[in-house]
């Protein structure tokens, strides 16, 4: 089921990223650099992994509810543009199938002593879809492209860049103005300078790129627009051996209960999202079998603390007590059990649990979570109390514990989180008016920042890189007009997010990326209700050597599993 | 000349409309809460100055009157603008959907209009006996059948239990043709699904319409006369009967294609089928301010022309109209 935000999920972004990952042994000792990150990039596992894959004539067919908004790679905003294009336009680096990073068109990089420059070194013998070398002239042009127009959503990862030069065409060399502990060879594509400087930047922003040229293992085929889209195998791409599926072709369903029915008659191969309903419908569906991964992605409901004068949200809401209680009154377990027929698990943090290595897991003793009692001795403790017949809390001075609440009407699983937080609440002598909306106008509503009228909404948030830096930088200050859809702001956990994002340790990050998630979860301006399950299903009849990923075996941030599947007979 | 003055008075109606549609539409959507940029830039460190440079590369920085004065005069020179969520122009777009809409609707509204005129007349010159009440109670079965819900019924018997059809889309994904022969075969096996349950759920009105007029002229004196004359039963039915009940039939008709054209989104979504009304669905969700305001303006001028064709034809068939 496609989330209305999941379209917003631009697929990459937050600065600083991935020290976690492979790239650790790189960036955790930059002094010691050279060696190490060369290393790190050579260890990657390779592109296409398994050396037996051969060649096929056989087609893949991948079942999607949403398209691609443009074939254009730099200023594409969706999931579904970024998952088509990332096989046409190969990156410096890429995500492997265990999400660390692995060499593309560098075969290897390493950072500078103070970590504020990297040196890629380019593969050799790559040529672009056209025929012509790719060089350190494509590299180049395309960073600074970006960088200097500010162009699509890559562009957040070289605010900090100073310059990009090539001593020889197969070297290049970007310099930053601060230490990286994030590597942007990991999400910026390379597009071909011979085709892309002829336009200037506003042509560039509204080129459709109708016939993309690239350098990576599919070439472009044919987009019908609300049907499908195939991309063909390169045969002269760089990568060895090539991948198996002659063709890859993405299906366009209207609904996600017909995607599951062309799974069982063989219309397509796989499907990324499975709606829960239909999930345990494919249970036992011949020569299908799917697979419930953990997610980097969760579901809130989030409380309007705008300190905005004009703000038209209920004050009351600024009281963290309030913000606690309401906390207290929901059971996370109930709401996974009944509105994800328990394809998830209920949550704390606001990094997500599928983020393992980052995530802090809240002790049960601590939680502020399925315990009415105590919400009601807070509230009492603070004052709110009930004083007249109609069962609701108010405050000394009169003003009543009542709130509005908004979700989106077709996100179902929110819609039923709406109902028993609301049944929750008035367990506990909180009103809540509960009404719906459409995704547009329910997020023009909540990130209205000149004026945000409005007391508690409920949405979710998918992780846009496999890194705690992502959701960490939801809310902060600075992102109040941005992404910032509480109004939360508190300078200390701003100036730890400053911390953590020049800390290239991973131990000592952790021990700060802890710290915020510890702080946001006590200041209760988001209620976490649960991480829900990547679901996910395939035929074993037509395609073999599907590799789990956390996240998604596709559309996730690694490409492999399209180049490592091979024909099942 | 009444008939002129009846045809001119027409053609200057079809324009106004056609002008109040035009500015109804830019309102409408450019009011309603929401926007097309805000989700757009819901993600990572994007900026505030960033969704700014976004709003402006739309134009939608600018008043909203300043908006519809540039709307209108790209509209006067035949441009329908940019698609802010595929970056495209919008004619491009709309040209293959409308092709797909009536390519389905056109199969679709030719079956219901004739099988449900002819069960119609078959109802009503049997009035009474059983064949009369099974039809009834078929049609108004039908009728009552939600669109969405046949769908997926069809596409679970017909679909995946008999593997006898296509579910989805209008072609095989993916499939380059070798002749025109197997293009347009491919294609009618995907129309069977889609064109079948518009047949059956909306085949009901069409019955019932055609019937009540029907019995309404069967008890016409000009009938009894007819009779009178010594014609056979068949002749007073269709040259005496069936002609004069037509007006109901032809009004309902002119709505349907109307309905059809803006009306088949539930269809279209249940079985995947790059139409308009899946298109004008998500443009809405999107707020795709250009590609919205295009699809509406087609859909109006679709109605407002079947209209015009409709009163046209009351002239032909209705000589009171003609003479009025």
């Amino acid at each position: 089921m496609k989330r209305p935000w999941t379209m917003l999920v631009l697929s990459v972004s937050a600065a600083l990223v991935a020290a976690a990952c492979g790239g650790t042994a790189a960036t955790s000792a930059p002094p010691a650099s050279a060696a190490a990150s060369a290393a790190a990039g050579a260890s990657g596992s390779a592109a296409a992994p398994a050396p037996s894959a051969t060649p096929s004539q056989q087609a893949l067919k991948v079942g999607w509810l949403s398209e691609p908004d443009t074939m254009n790679p730099l200023t594409t905003y969706s999931t579904e543009g970024v998952e088509v294009l990332q096989l046409v336009y190969d990156k410096l680096l890429d995500y492997n199938l265990q999400l660390k990073p692995e060499p593309e068109l560098a075969t290897s990089y390493e950072y500078s002593s103070d970590g504020k420059s990297i040196t890629f070194h380019l593969r050799s013998g790559v040529m672009w879809q056209d025929g012509r070398p790719l060089t350190a002239d494509d590299v180049a042009y395309t960073y600074n492209l970006i960088h200097d127009n500010q162009l699509g959503q890559y562009a957040q990862f070289l605010t900090d860049l100073t310059s990009v030069t090539t001593p020889d065409p197969a070297t290049v060399v970007l310099t930053f103005s601060a230490a990286q502990a994030f590597n942007p060879g990991l999400v910026v594509p390379i597009v071909p300078k011979h085709i892309w400087s002829s336009m200037d930047a506003k042509a560039i922003e509204n080129f459709a790129n109708d016939t993309p040229i690239g350098s990576g293992p599919y070439k472009f085929a044919q987009w019908q627009k609300g049907a499908s889209l195939t991309l063909t195998r390169n045969p002269s791409w760089w990568g060895s051996p090539l991948p198996s599926p002659a063709s890859i072709t993405w299906v366009l369903y209207g609904n996600g209960d017909v995607m599951g029915q062309a799974l069982r008659s063989g219309e397509v191969d796989i499907i990324p999202q499975v709606p829960p309903t239909v999930y345990d419908g494919l249970a036992g569906a011949p020569n299908v079998t799917s697979v419930s991964l953990p997610s980097f992605s969760f579901h809130h409901i989030g409380f309007n603390v705008s300190t905005n004068p004009k703000s038209g949200g209920n004050p009351l809401l600024r009281q963290l007590v309030v913000r606690q209680a309401l906390e207290y009154s929901v059971d996370r377990n109930q709401l996974v059990q009944l509105c994800l027929a328990g394809h998830g698990q209920p949550a704390d943090t606001i990094v997500p649990a599928g983020l393992s290595d980052w995530h802090l897991a809240i002790p049960a003793d601590q939680a502020l979570n399925n315990n009415p009692a105590k919400a009601k001795q807070i509230l009492d403790a603070a004052g709110y109390t009930v004083r007249d017949s109609s069962g609701v809390r108010s405050a000394p001075d009169g003003s009543k514990l009542e709130f509005r609440l908004i979700a989106i009407a077709t996100t179902d699983v929110d819609v039923c989180a709406a109902h028993l937080f609301q049944n929750a609440a008035a367990a506990v002598g909180i009103k809540l008016d509960f009404q719906t909306l459409d995704t547009n106008t329910l997020g023009s509503t909540v990130y209205n920042s000149a004026a945000p009228n409005w007391d508690i909404f409920v949405w979710g948030w998918d992780s846009g890189v496999p890194d705690p830096e992502y959701m960490l930088g939801v809310p902060l200050c600075s992102q109040i007009g941005g992404n910032n859809d509480v109004y939360y702001c508190n300078k200390q956990y701003d100036a730890l997010y400053a911390q953590q994002a020049v800390t290239l340790d991973p131990v000592a990050r952790k021990a700060i990326t802890d710290q915020m998630q510890q702080m946001y979860y006590n200041d209760a301006a988001y209620l976490i209700m649960w991480y829900q399950d990547k679901l996910q299903a395939y035929r074993t009849d037509t395609w073999t050597n599907w590799t789990p990923v956390p996240g998604g075996m596709i559309f996730n941030f690694t490409r492999d599993n399209y180049l490592s599947i091979r024909p099942a007979h | 000349m009444p008939r002129l003055r009846y045809f001119l008075v027409k053609v200057v109606q079809v324009l106004v409309t056609l002008f109040a549609v035009v500015t109804f539409n830019f309102y409408l959507f450019h009011v309603l809460p929401g926007d097309p940029i805000r989700l757009l830039a819901r993600a990572g460190n994007l900026q505030p100055e960033d969704i700014a440079r976004l709003r402006q590369l739309f134009g939608l920085d600018q008043s909203l009157p300043v908006q519809f004065l540039i709307y209108l005069r790209d509209l006067a020179t035949g441009n329908l603008g940019m698609s802010l969520a595929y970056r495209q122009p919008v004619a491009d777009i709309l040209a293959q959907r409308i092709f797909n809409t009536v390519e389905l609707l056109a199969m679709a509204t030719v079956l219901v209009i004739v099988i449900g005129v002819v069960a119609g007349v078959f109802a009503a010159a049997r009035r009474g006996t059983r064949a009369d009440a099974g039809t009834v109670v078929a049609s108004l079965f039908f009728w009552s059948l939600p669109t969405f819900w046949t769908g997926l019924m069809l596409i679970f018997i017909l679909g995946v239990y008999l593997h006898a059809f296509p579910i989805s889309g209008a072609g095989t994904p993916g499939v380059f043709y070798s002749s025109l022969p197997a293009q347009l075969l491919d294609l009618s096996s995907h129309l069977v699904l889609p064109s079948l349950t518009l047949l059956l759920v909306d085949i009901g009105q069409f019955v019932l319409i055609t019937r009540s007029s029907l019995i309404d002229v069967l008890t016409e004196d000009f009938i009894v006369t007819a009779r009178a004359k010594g014609l056979s039963a068949r002749q007073v039915l269709w040259r005496h009967g069936v002609p004069n009940a037509m007006l109901p039939v032809v009004t309902t008709s002119a709505l349907y294609v109307g309905l059809v054209v803006g009306g088949a989104i539930q269809v279209e979504t249940v079985f995947s089928w790059p139409g308009m009304g899946r298109l004008i669905y998500d443009a809405v969700l999107r707020r795709d301010y250009p590609l919205i305001e295009a699809t509406f303006l087609v859909f109006a001028v679709t109605v407002i022309l079947v209209n015009f064709a409709t009163d046209l034809l009351y002239m032909w068939i209705d000589p009171r109209v003609r003479n009025a």
